[in-house]
């Protein structure tokens, strides 16, 4: 008799913590299953985007190393690659150093200011989808959406009028696309923030409270697996409660 | 609805929960480990690439694009010093030497300076070996070297040789958390993939487990469960006064256990588990499970056996009636209000478990004192034990005390008649018989009382002399294997059949019959009774609670 009144015991146990830590073990499937079920090549919008880079236009007579080093003395890094400005595939010097990001004209080494035409040119050369339709284009400078990492700015944010409503984001001074982002991105980070309860930052994965739920869903558990013992049944039970 | 959650929680529960275990585990080490310790770039250094100024380079990038026109992109670094330019192509990648145009080489002692450069730890350099690819960098297949430092944290470091190029720092905390992935991603290709079949079939399931968990809750919280001030349940109010109440689930409606009769003019409505644990005259006649309904003033609860209580007997005597028959005395503190003919459960500690062995008390009611004919079991057969209940009871001494619970039974004297009362007992069936008739024989007005006794042999008739004294019982003892030397010259042959004999003479519906024996003799009186056309309510029987 005193083992089934510990039943009721354990049952009300797990009632209780099932109201505080359960709900947050609904709140860890659902955001599992998405995170699970959505591929992750998709989520990352790899299917929004293209590789837009070409051979260096033939017949480029690219400026000797030594003259770009000359002008640009604290370049670390020297890429000669192309960049579509203005209709046109132009051989460009792009270069990386302690003074930042810089882009050259490769031929005539003269320094190329990216324009707001020439970023609407170029993310839509990048997105991948048929028939491009851009919505809007924003110059961000602070107050970055949460969506994009701070230390990316200044930055262009070109936004387009789709399914999954696709922004992309390019360097201001390269024109290269740093960053893309869709509806379904925006979820996973939504879940992902719901998963790691980090509720702020979307990172922090050393919460206290994180860890206070996962030993108290623990517990939940154990009830439940006495519960287990208590009801489960394999012989089937007749209808009408005849034995 | 409620019943199919209850059921789809429990199953689904016992599949996944060791799944749920280990995401619980894994879960709880990224918490504690956090992503710089799962990294294994504990050492690693923060590198700023050379000034190209300060970098020997002899070819001049426009040579290299002469040299390959078709390059979508060339690029000028610095690897520990030296010009390197990458040259990507539309379907390779080239790395060459900045001082010669020449592919660029890595030998092991450069490897080993490209690996010391991007660590920072406390260890030294212990080893280098030349690999090709490694199961610890999952998308790295090509030529290069694998460093291990002499460091607290076993640190290696996997250089490509193509490009020069640091490609992983590892170490044993990176190992540990790589099977904290393995296990929380459900993946053992060592891929950190989470989109794959397995995981997606215990994401269904563990999706399912928690929103039909969900549904319980707030079927619970819509019942009030978490309510302070909410009444009991029956159950609950039945268990918190000491009431003989069972119940194995504890409340859920699932085992059925808890039935209780409600007599009121307004029964609360059957719930969906109760329709399904109850037939629909059990409800009509007031059963419920007590687990389903909270206290109400206007109803009044019956228990199923209202008398049942668990007593402490303690051993008063203890005497050999035959060679394998003990009667055993106990005496109660407590008074136990039972009737002829029923029984007690005995609990009696066997291992780690308590099993419930079933006796009938075996004189006729008395509250303090309580008799039992415990029949010793010997072992049948070499290898088979003897019987648990019985070897514990016929071991204890004289004050021993054990746990018992009852009374149970509906094996009694039929309501007050004019018919013969004959009793068919064979071996252990003697004590209820031996109460029934004691009772019998104490009435106002005694009935006429008939008794045929089963044995094997002269010396297990128990209580023969009891039975032979009494004037009131017409007691026919009967021997199945009585030998020469016993000289037996009463009934022989099986109990039922000299019964049958007697039957002929007897007008069988003036009959109230009483059987108890050990299966095989029950099972045969039974058929007899039923071909001499004995009217079947006016048969009672034991059979032991088998």
């Amino acid at each position: 008799m005193a083992q089934h009144q510990r039943s009721s015991q354990w049952r009300i146990w797990h009632r209780w913590l099932s109201l505080i830590f359960g709900v947050q073990m609904v709140i860890w499937t659902i955001s599992g299953a998405y995170m699970v079920f959505f591929q992750l090549d998709f989520i990352h919008g790899d299917h929004l985007v293209q590789d837009i880079s070409a051979p260096v236009p033939a017949g480029t007579n690219a400026a000797p190393l030594t003259e770009v080093l000359q002008q640009y003395p604290h370049s670390q890094t020297i890429a000669l690659e192309t960049r579509w400005l203005d209709q046109q595939l132009t051989a460009v010097y792009k270069l990386d150093g302690h003074q930042g990001q810089a882009l050259i004209n490769a031929e005539t080494l003269v320094p190329i200011t990216l324009q707001e035409s020439h970023i609407r040119e170029l993310a839509n050369r990048y997105y991948a989808l048929e028939e491009p339709t851009i919505e809007s284009v924003v110059y961000l400078t602070d107050n970055p959406p949460t969506e994009l990492n701070p230390a990316l700015l200044p930055i262009w944010q070109v936004n387009y009028d789709d399914f999954g409503n696709t922004s992309l984001y390019l360097s201001e001074t390269t024109g290269e696309m740093l960053v893309k982002r869709h509806t379904f991105w925006r979820g996973f980070d939504i879940v992902w923030m719901t998963h790691i309860m980090d509720y702020s930052e979307r990172v922090d994965i050393e919460t206290w409270w994180l860890k206070a739920f996962i030993i108290g869903t623990f517990i939940l558990m154990i009830t439940g697996a006495v519960l287990l013992v208590y009801t489960i049944s394999f012989k089937k039970k007749k209808p009408g409660g005849e034995q | 609805m409620m019943r199919f959650m209850q059921w789809l929680h429990r199953w689904v529960s016992l599949i996944l929960v060791v799944q749920v275990l280990l995401w619980l585990s894994s879960g709880l080490f990224f918490a504690f480990t956090g992503h710089h310790g799962m990294s294994g770039h504990q050492y690693l250094e923060h590198q700023h690439p050379a000034m190209l100024t300060d970098t020997e380079t002899t070819v001049g990038i426009e040579t290299v694009y002469a040299n390959y026109p078709q390059a979508k992109s060339i690029e000028l670094a610095s690897v520990m010093g030296v010009g390197q330019y990458i040259v990507t192509l539309a379907d390779k990648t080239l790395y060459l030497d900045a001082t010669s145009g020449q592919v660029w080489r890595t030998d092991a002692t450069l490897a080993q300076e490209i690996a010391l450069a991007s660590y920072s730890g406390p260890g030294s350099f212990e080893s280098i070996a030349a690999v090709t690819g490694s199961d610890e960098v999952v998308g790295w297949d090509a030529k290069g070297f694998r460093v291990d430092m002499a460091d607290d944290l076993n640190t290696r470091i996997y250089v490509d040789a193509a490009s020069g190029q640091v490609v992983e720092h590892r170490n044993t905390p990176w190992t540990i958390a790589d099977w904290a992935f393995k296990l929380h991603f459900m993946d053992y290709s060592g891929e950190r993939s989470f989109n794959h079949l397995l995981i997606w079939s215990a994401g269904l399931l563990a999706l399912w487990f928690s929103l039909s968990g969900l549904i319980l809750l707030g079927r619970n919280i819509a019942q009030g469960d978490f309510n302070p001030r909410r009444k009991p349940t029956l159950l609950e109010h039945l268990q918190n006064t000491q009431q003989p109440v069972a119940s194995s689930c504890g409340g859920g409606g699932t085992c059925g256990l808890c039935k209780v009769t409600l007599h009121g003019d307004q029964l609360p409505q059957p719930t969906a588990a109760e329709k399904a644990m109850l037939s629909p005259a059990e409800i009509k006649a007031g059963l419920r499970l007590s687990c389903q309904h909270r206290v109400n003033d206007s109803v009044k609860v019956e228990l199923p056996n209202n008398d049942v209580a668990t007593v402490e007997l303690t051993l008063a005597a203890k005497r050999q009636l035959t060679p394998s028959i003990v009667e055993l005395t106990f005496s109660s503190e407590r008074a136990i209000d039972y009737a002829a003919g029923q029984f007690l459960q005995f609990r009696i500690p066997h291992q780690e478990q308590v099993l419930t062995r079933h006796y009938s008390v075996a004189t006729r009611p008395n509250p303090q004192q309580l008799v039992f004919t415990v029949r010793q079991m010997p072992s049948p057969s070499e290898g088979v034990p003897p019987g648990i209940g019985s070897s514990y009871l016929c071991q204890l001494a004289i004050a021993d005390t054990i746990e018992a619970i009852g009374p149970f039974g509906d094996f009694l004297l039929t309501d007050a008649n004019a018919r013969t009362q004959l009793f068919i007992g064979g071996g252990a069936g003697i004590a209820p018989l031996r109460a029934l008739l004691q009772t019998e024989q104490t009435a106002e007005s005694p009935r006429d009382c008939v008794f045929f006794y089963g044995a094997r042999h002269r010396s297990e008739l128990c209580y023969r002399d009891e039975f032979e004294q009494h004037t009131g019982i017409n007691y026919t003892p009967v021997l199945s294997e009585a030998s020469a030397e016993e000289q037996w010259q009463g009934e022989t042959g099986f109990v039922h059949q000299v019964v049958e004999k007697w039957l002929q003479s007897q007008n069988a519906a003036n009959l109230d019959i009483y059987v108890c024996g050990p299966p095989p003799m029950l099972k045969a009186t039974m058929a007899m009774l039923a071909a001499a056309k004995v009217p079947r309510d006016q048969i009672r029987f034991d059979d032991f609670g088998i």
